[in-house]
């Protein structure tokens, strides 16, 4: 005898959707990791589509970046301003403030920092403390509006945040093409900065950005994990209105923590300055506020996942710039990889939360 | 005028999450009559009128429209069968026009043009309007008409939509005397004129007494008796609602009440356009349980929320005495006084359910440094405190003191409220329906956490919409009917009396 399911047509089988109550870490980093993988082979398939041999993918982004000495080094420098963007967005985003402005921000932390170097404040000795402190606080004031106008009267931080990055850039581009550039030739950026206003290198050519970046990853940590600070943070990411109802003081931690947000993304700014360029530029910022809100989203706001996630577009930052060298590919494929793998982990948390069964007996 | 019935459930039960919302529950509605479903707040009556209206399915019990057997499959069907429920709440897309809110729910010819449509559509609501005895504007916004007319769209879009069963849920509750008095001499009529059945589901004995041509009562669950009004007395029917059950003696304390420990005087709602609160006056002493009865929406919820300093704008004087005015603290500062809340919505109020049991239970004492100072958590001492506190208050169902708050049933989150809000021993203790959605020992375990609260001296307002809960439990009972305290009964107190206060003052 044959039963009668056997027969039946795929098709024919039913299925139905189920809201999942709770999916256990390590699935869910499963199928995050598998939805990665799939936004990698397509940002493969199209990188192959535009110019890039197949054989050399593998050597260009794996090989060549992270298993040369010289270009890890060069990752781990080009992670620490993706690290203090992304801790910074972390941060915000945990605040349940949509903090679109860490490109102001940045702007403003490298501005501060260059304003130190240029009028020549400090003795040499405090000069890059000073530069760093400076940074911070710039950062941190140009988050300071934004926060009040939504603490107290409700305006909208993703337009006031994101409008606010305009005056920024213009601010800087009155700066670099105006007052501040450099006198020596006609370039749109700033004397360069003397030797001991640069982050040095630490022994065996380690930046001394990439030991900042790690303290401070450690100090987001500590802030969201371990202070009383990281409790009410909780609670006013996960219900705000129950937050207020059993005596979290809610405006405090959102400002404070938006602020700190905003030290970050300036400190971010002074990196960039500091560490790579050397001096400020019409262009410096240019990527960093949508990674840092990228590697947020995908960090899931979890400051270790955000250093992970920040390593990972750094060497994707670094391939892209060898692949723009040797393959004329345009860098704004980063972007184009970055979004795609966003798209990606975005699309997989539709399976984090449902799950799909098969209906027994096909009849429903 | 033919009296066939219309609709008739029978034998309905539903359950929620081990709640049983509905047993058993049996009723019958004919052609031609206006049918009032009078029951207590919780009693099953929208749980019922959803079953009718198709919007939850019956877990056993059959559903007959015009003596056939249905199945409804859904809001669409039960409108297919001719059956239109208006929400207390409305369901209008307040931008759009009165002729656009209504043809969204019509099944217009397609092939006609949009403007066609709303043309017709138009002129269907004019002259529905005018057989119903009123005039409206179909091309007004929504959110330009008041309560009272937003509610007339929503009984010209379902009878647009061809219902001639019309379910109206609270349809009194938003409006003035007036107002209601004309919308039921409207549907009264309506039902007579056309035949029509009109379910009005209401806990308001003038509107039963005036305007049903039938009642059913309903009380915990079941449907207990289906009437003509004007055979009963107001008294009988009171009866009916609230139970004559023989309540279990409240159990006094063991000691005379104290000082006087919380005045509230002259509490009045801020929002002159909407004032629930007008002028709340009571005081309430150390040792003693006060239970604010009355029927929902009489201000009960405006009223806790300003003493558990919940968002509510009020006016008026709240004094903690020895203490000082309450108003404007933040919840933190009234820990500090030894406040303790049990909202009624513990999910939005209390605690935040993806977060885990210890992170939860820590707040109780956060501010305190008990658990470390700002820059450090003492988790140890926190998980030892939740481990003992959730130990003595007997929470159930707790695999470890990191899973989601979310995960414990409705009783045993209530119980963790109680053991934070408990574990210090509390002067001043607000709750507001502690036991709703609760089952029978939940309810019980909770009960007698509020009486050893009292008994240990704390001043104990419980604010409950539930009599037997304010029965069982008050020392003395204040009733509050329209934003005020209209009497106050002390223990023991006559329950028909206590439920005559509750629906008569108007």
């Amino acid at each position: 005898m044959f039963d009668a399911t056997d027969f039946q047509p795929l098709l024919a089988r039913r299925y139905t959707l189920e809201v999942r109550q709770q999916m256990a870490w390590y699935w869910q980093a499963l199928v995050i990791a598998l939805a990665l993988i799939v936004g990698l082979l397509i940002s493969a398939a199209i990188l192959v589509a535009a110019g890039v041999p197949a054989g050399e993918l593998l050597n260009e982004f794996v090989i060549l970046t992270l298993f040369d000495n010289q270009s890890l080094r060069a990752v781990l420098f080009q992670a620490a301003p993706l690290i203090m963007v992304g801790l910074a967005g972390c941060l915000a985003f945990r605040a349940r403030f949509w903090n679109l402005g860490l490109e102001g921000q940045m702007i403003w932390g490298a501005i501060g920092a260059t304003a130190i170097s240029l009028f020549e404040i400090g003795p040499p000795a405090l000069r890059l403390p000073l530069m760093m402190a400076c940074a911070l606080v710039c950062g941190l004031l140009w988050a300071l509006a934004p926060a009040l106008l939504k603490l107290h009267l409700k305006v909208n931080e993703i337009i006031s945040t994101l409008m606010l990055n305009y005056i920024a850039l213009n601010f800087l581009l009155h700066l670099v093409y105006g007052s501040w550039k450099d006198p020596r030739d006609s370039f749109p950026y700033s004397p360069q900065y003397r030797v001991f206003e640069r982050l040095p290198e630490l022994l065996d050519g380690l930046s001394l950005a990439v030991v900042i970046a790690m303290l401070v990853a450690l100090f987001v940590l500590w802030f969201t994990g371990v202070s009383r600070a990281g409790l009410y943070l909780r609670f006013v990411d996960n219900s705000p209105g129950v937050a207020r109802a059993v005596g979290v003081p809610v405006t405090r931690v959102i400002l404070g923590t938006v602020l700190l947000s905003g030290a970050l993304a300036g400190l971010a700014g002074f990196m960039v300055t500091a560490g790579q360029e050397g001096r400020l530029t019409h262009s410096f910022y240019a990527g960093y506020g949508f990674s840092g809100i990228l590697i947020a989203f995908l960090a899931r706001n979890q400051p270790i996942a955000a250093t992970v996630v920040a390593l990972l577009v750094a060497t994707l930052f670094v391939a892209g710039r060898s692949l723009q060298v040797f393959y004329q590919i345009p860098f704004s494929m980063v972007q184009l990889i970055q979004a795609i793998l966003v798209i990606c982990v975005a699309s997989s948390e539709f399976f984090i939360r449902h799950r799909i069964r098969r209906i027994q007996g096909g009849q429903g | 005028m033919s009296h066939t019935n219309a609709i008739q459930l029978d034998a309905v039960s539903k359950s929620f999450d081990g709640f049983k919302a509905l047993s058993e529950a049996s009723f019958t509605a004919c052609w031609g009559e206006v049918h009032a479903l009078l029951g207590e707040n919780g009693a099953g009556k929208s749980s019922l009128m959803n079953i009718a209206a198709g919007l939850y399915a019956p877990e056993t019990g059959s559903l007959l429209i015009d003596d056939n057997l249905v199945r409804l499959k859904g809001p669409l069907d039960a409108a297919n069968q001719g059956i239109g429920m208006v929400h207390q709440h409305f369901k209008l897309v307040k931008p759009f026009s009165v002729a656009e809110n209504i043809l969204l729910g019509l099944r217009t010819d397609q092939a006609l043009g949009y403007r066609k449509r709303l043309q017709q559509t138009a002129e269907d609501i004019k002259a529905m309007a005018a057989k119903l005895g009123f005039s409206i504007d179909p091309f007004a916004r929504v959110d330009q008409l008041s309560v009272a007319e937003q509610q007339r769209v929503e009984i010209l879009k379902v009878l647009l939509a061809g219902a001639r069963i019309l379910i109206l849920d609270e349809p009194t509750a938003v409006l003035t005397d007036a107002e209601a008095e004309n919308l039921l001499t409207t549907v009264k009529h309506f039902a007579q004129q056309e035949g029509a059945a009109v379910i009005l589901v209401t806990h308001k004995m003038n509107d039963v007494m005036r305007y049903a041509d039938q009642v059913t009562v309903m009380r915990s669950g079941r449907t207990v008796a289906s009437l003509k009004p004007q055979s009963v007395s107001v008294g009988e029917l009171v009866k009916l609602t609230v139970g004559d059950a023989p309540t279990p003696p409240q159990i006094p304390a063991s000691r005379a009440a104290g000082e006087v420990r919380l005045k509230v005087s002259e509490l009045h709602s801020s929002d002159p356009s909407n004032p629930v609160l007008r002028g709340v006056n009571l005081s309430l002493r150390a040792g003693e349980i006060y239970g604010i009865a009355g029927v929902g929406g009489n201000g009960q919820s405006e009223l806790a929320n300003a003493l558990m300093g919940l968002p509510e704008p009020v006016s008026g004087s709240m004094t903690l005495v020895g203490e000082g005015e309450l108003s404007g603290l933040s919840a933190a500062r009234r820990r500090e006084l030894g406040i303790a809340c049990i909202p009624a919505d513990r999910y939005s109020a209390a605690l935040a359910a993806p977060l885990s049991i210890s992170d939860n239970f820590a707040m109780g004492e956060i501010h305190s440094g008990r658990y470390g100072p700002f820059w450090y958590l003492r988790r140890g001492r926190i998980d030892a405190d939740t481990a003992a506190a959730v130990n003595e208050f007997d929470v159930q169902g707790v695999r470890s003191l990191q899973q989601k708050a979310a995960l414990l049933s409705g009783g045993n989150a209530q119980k963790l409220v109680i053991a934070r809000e408990f574990n210090r021993q509390p002067q001043l203790v607000i709750v507001h329906s502690p036991s709703r959605g609760l089952d029978v020992r939940a309810t019980l375990a909770v009960h007698e956490r509020l009486r050893r609260a009292r008994d240990a001296d704390a001043a104990v307002l419980l604010i409950s919409e539930d009599l037997d809960e304010v029965m069982a439990l008050a020392d003395r009972i204040g009733v509050m009917s329209a934003g005020r305290i209209i009497g106050e009964f002390a223990q023991p107190a006559d329950r028909q009396a206590i439920g005559q206060a509750m629906v008569n003052h108007v």
